[in-house]
């Protein structure tokens, strides 16, 4: 964060901390706890839609849990406010991981279905359970003591602000450290996340408790405000505010989350009056004219693109004058909202602002991160565990066969992998090359057969944990995060570097403060490493296809691998960039890490390449110094076709 | 005995109309990779359109088809708004989100219409009940299962036998090659959504006799069909018939052994169970994940 959005938030806060002190109004004061209270919620959310990238319909079933965790609490127990915010959040945290169970195997709609049957579960306990829950009637709570004094209007506005502001740093550290990386990472590419040993397993069961524990406090906090909590409130209209919320304010920004939270809350307040919707509906219609012209007159977009919006305000705009009563039309107004955010502020209201002056701000802070950068060669420390005594097999598979219904994509094939060598991997198209690579990093389980790397048995593995034991690989069809910097990318593969807990990242201890400081400075060497320097904030996806492929391979030296493992590296990349890459291949294999080179340019195979295996149809028909494999027989046939049988 | 056989037969007539729906989420799910979140708020639109056209005196045998055609254009709506642009730029989030607020505005235009109370559909068939190997089953039951087999073999006939219906499953089969080769896929996926909406809509019309009609009998409907869905596989057309039966004697069962509070609950739970422990469903074929 740079000064000047620091004291700006600073500001804001301190503004927020003070309102009580402007207004005497308990409405008011009562209406923005609220909003701090979602934002709270918000803040957890926002980890599962924004970072990892799945919808969330439970969210409000998880808000009950925790209000009910602390109404439970109070009038069965009446246990004190210290210890019913931790246990709120305790509880809401395992009912998170309890719902991450069937969510770790599924994603997209299966996921959001899951947490919607989630959601409808709480709701049914919570009316059903009567003995802890008291059913429909609900919960009675009044404000909480603390040290024996009773907090008034103001003072529980006080320490919701302070939770706010807790919950706030707290996010935004975790979120901006290794976890929020490999959170992001998820979502652009499980199978790259698992192949750079972060494992997609842990981190959505992480995003998942964190999320829930954030819930919980709201939910907890939520009970103390309203006094009186019954179950209709944590319906599915709830959940579906929440994710509008999110996704109106704008993803992965912690402002995005507080805008959301109190547009949620006032916007229905501010329907209930009808005058004030029709005046709203018109100026948004005539900004959308207004817009929509000048866009079309700068051709800028088309016509067709700005009908459906501009027909839609306009429509809104009558509708509002031929209602009676706006309240009832409440939910229809929301769908509207998600409707509109959904396909036109994508990135929400921060992110469009954001993006307006992104065009005009330019590259300042890309300068003041070169001047970081050092000569020192990263991959340098990359391959200090890769010097044991070359020459010995690291890779051995034997026998191995994969075979899906009836293929056998691998036919009992035997793989030895010299330390220290460029093994090339060719064969004609569908030959089982990229299978293999699969087999290898615990993508596919092999059907039979054995595998060993560096004396311990790869098969049965899960893919981080061979890529955390020194397999690290690119892949054919390029699996960047593409959201992700180019810095961040790489930063995902060193996460393997990062011993700091949860805790260390919300304090920002030394130990992580280092952690992260060598990351970046690594990060950056090993930008450098593949000819990216410069390119270190830029997002993956807007790099030219050639320069992801180039870091990819960075990406995977982070890993500290000792086998790496290269898909096609070569594929789509102009005859001066496969020079470069050869060198860079070469430069690699000279630090003592091993490759593996699946490539269709023979140049380069025969170039650098001390040995190559060739397959064909799942088996291999021949192996030798690139020389002899050449010449053989079954290879040009392989290759050429052969000269009828 | 006598009790749990009645409580089967009712299981089964509830299961018919989740498999119902269910193979509705399956027509769009074969051609587009996408399903309509707001499925139930179809199914209670066409209850909502029936009732009305039977209020307005129309015959009943003669709503079923004219809800059908509200049904075809509802999901085409659907489609158009909701998920058409978001296949355009390839975002599942979306989809996901679109159809949610779609089945939201018709579920609150539906209560701004009809009102928040829930309705009695007048049964064109006789109330009183049928023995049947010693149990009582209302004619209505009856003429749930045979309408929602007749349904679903309509809409299989109808793409196996016709060149219509090869185009649908070939969109299923590979979108891109189906559109290389000349079919529409745009107006094909549109079809689809338009056919689920369909038998969504004929499933309302069929059950809101035996139910209690109003804005929210879709809700709870939609994700139980989901769930069937899931149990059957989202590809299996076997399954969901045998996945409704088992979700919707469970249900009965549940609702009066334990209490009609909870008999939401084996259907959601049996969902969660499913894709903790077999996401592809007990039907499904697991599909390969490539890299």
């Amino acid at each position: 964060m740079n000064r000047k959005s620091f004291f700006t938030a600073v500001a804001g806060l301190t503004a927020l901390a003070c309102a009580p002190l402007f207004t005497h109004n308990p409405y008011y004061i009562h209406m923005i706890g609220t909003i701090m209270i979602y934002a709270i919620l918000l803040f957890g959310l926002d980890i599962v839609v924004g970072y990892t990238g799945q919808v969330s319909l439970g969210h409000a079933g998880l808000f009950g849990v925790g209000s009910y965790t602390a109404g439970v609490l109070f009038i069965k127990l009446g246990a004190p406010l210290w210890v019913i915010i931790p246990a709120s959040i305790a509880v809401t945290a395992g009912f998170g991981a309890l719902l991450a169970l069937p969510a770790l195997r599924v994603s997209g709609p299966y996921l959001a279905m899951v947490t919607l049957a989630f959601g409808t579960i709480v709701q049914i306990l919570i009316n059903e359970m009567d003995f802890l829950t008291e059913g429909p009637l609900g919960i009675k709570i009044p404000k909480p003591s603390i040290a024996g004094m009773q907090l008034n209007e103001n003072g529980f506005y006080w320490l919701v602000f302070a939770l706010m502001v807790l919950s706030l740093v707290v996010a935004d550290r975790i979120l901006k450290s290794q976890y929020g990386r490999a959170f992001e990472a998820l979502r652009g590419s499980p199978v790259a996340s698992d192949c750079m040993g972060v494992s997609v397993y842990r981190y959505k069961v992480f995003a998942f408790v964190i999320s829930a524990g954030y819930a919980g406090l709201a939910g907890c906090l939520y009970a103390y405000s309203e006094q009186y909590i019954s179950p209709n409130t944590y319906n599915f209209e709830l959940t579906v505010l929440f994710l509008l919320a999110v996704i109106m304010g704008g993803r992965k920004t912690r402002t995005g989350a507080l805008l959301g939270a109190a547009i949620i809350v006032i916007l229905p307040k501010l329907l209930d009056d009808l005058e004030l919707f029709r005046i709203v509906a018109s100026t948004l219609a005539v900004l959308m004219i207004i817009g929509g012209g000048i866009g079309i007159a700068r051709k800028m977009t088309t016509p067709k693109a700005m009908a459906v919006p501009v027909l839609g305000t306009l429509a809104l705009a009558g509708f509002s004058f031929w209602l009676q009563s706006i309240t009832d039309w409440r939910l229809s107004i929301f769908g509207l909202m998600i409707l509109f955010v959904v396909y036109y502020l994508q990135d929400g209201i921060v992110g469009f602002v954001r993006n307006l002056f992104a065009r005009k701000g330019g590259s300042a802070e890309d300068h003041a991160f070169r001047t970081i950068d050092r000569s020192k060669d990263a991959i340098m420390v990359a391959a200090n565990t890769g010097h044991v005594e070359a020459g010995h097999d690291l890779l051995t598979a034997k026998g191995v066969l994969m075979q899906f219904g009836g293929l056998k994509a691998i036919n009992q094939v035997d793989l030895h992998v010299k330390r220290g060598t460029i093994h090339g991997l060719i064969g004609p198209n569908g030959s089982g090359k990229s299978t293999m690579m699969n087999v290898l990093t615990g993508i596919y389980v092999p059907t039979a057969g054995s595998i060993e790397f560096a004396g311990r048995s790869v098969v049965g593995r899960t893919s981080s944990d061979i890529a955390l034991s020194g397999i690290a690989r690119t892949f054919q069809n390029v699996q960047l995060f593409g959201e992700m910097t180019a810095l961040q990318n790489i930063q995902v593969g060193l996460h393997h570097s990062f011993a700091s807990n949860i805790l260390d990242v919300s304090l920002h201890t030394p130990r992580y403060r280092r952690e992260e400081d060598a990351s970046v400075e690594r990060g950056l060497g090993l930008i450098n490493f593949v000819g990216l320097t410069g390119l270190a904030h830029e997002e993956a996806r807007n790099l030219p296809y050639g320069k992801q492929r180039l870091l990819e391979i960075a990406r995977a030296l982070a890993l500290d691998p000792q086998l790496l493992l290269l898909d096609e590296p070569a594929a789509g990349l102009t005859a001066p960039d496969i020079k470069e890459l050869v060198t860079i291949i070469r430069k690699i294999r000279d630090h003592g890490i091993t490759v593996i080179l699946i490539e269709h340019h023979m140049d380069v195979v025969m170039g650098i390449c001390d040995n190559v295996s060739v397959l064909d149809f799942g088996q291999k028909i021949a192996e030798g110094k690139p020389a002899e494999v050449q010449a053989d027989e079954k290879v040009i046939e392989a290759y050429l076709g052969g000269t009828a049988a | 005995m006598e009790i749990l056989l009645q409580l089967i037969y009712s299981g089964i007539a509830l299961g018919m109309i989740y498999a119902v729906i269910a193979f509705g989420y399956q027509l769009t799910f074969q051609t587009s990779d996408t399903l309509n979140f707001g499925q139930g708020d179809a199914l209670m639109l066409g209850a909502m359109v029936g009732l009305t056209l039977v209020n307005m005196g129309v015959n009943y045998w003669l709503m079923l088809p004219l809800v059908i055609v509200f049904g075809l254009l509802q999901g085409a709506v659907v489609e158009r708004i909701g998920v058409r642009p978001a296949i355009k730029i390839k975002s599942e989030f979306g989809w996901i989100m679109s159809t949610i607020a779609l089945g939201i505005i018709f579920k609150n235009v539906a209560e701004n219409v009809w009102g928040r109370d829930d309705l009695k559909f007048p049964s064109p068939l006789p109330e009183s009940p049928i023995q049947v190997f010693g149990a009582n089953v209302l004619p209505m039951e009856i003429l749930v299962v045979v309408g929602a087999v007749l349904m679903m073999l309509a809409v299989e006939f109808f793409n196996r036998k016709t060149i219509y219906g090869k185009a649908v499953v070939a969109t299923f089969n590979d979108r891109d090659a189906a559109k290389l080769m000349g079919i529409n896929t745009g107006l094909v996926i549109t079809f689809s959504y338009a056919l689920s909406s369909a038998t969504a809509g004929f499933a309302g019309a069929l059950i809101a006799p035996l139910t209690l009609t109003g804005a929210t009998m879709g809700a709870v409907l939609g994700l139980k069909a989901f769930a069937v869905a899931i149990i059957g596989g989202l590809t299996s057309g076997l399954g969901i018939i045998v996945g409704g039966i088992i979700l919707g004697v469970a249900e009965t069962t549940t609702g009066f052994y334990i209490s009609t509070g909870y008999k939401d609950v084996p259907g959601l739970v049996l969902l969660l169970l499913v894709l903790a422990f077999k996401p592809s469903g007990l039907f499904g074929k697991t599909a390969i994940k490539k890299v």
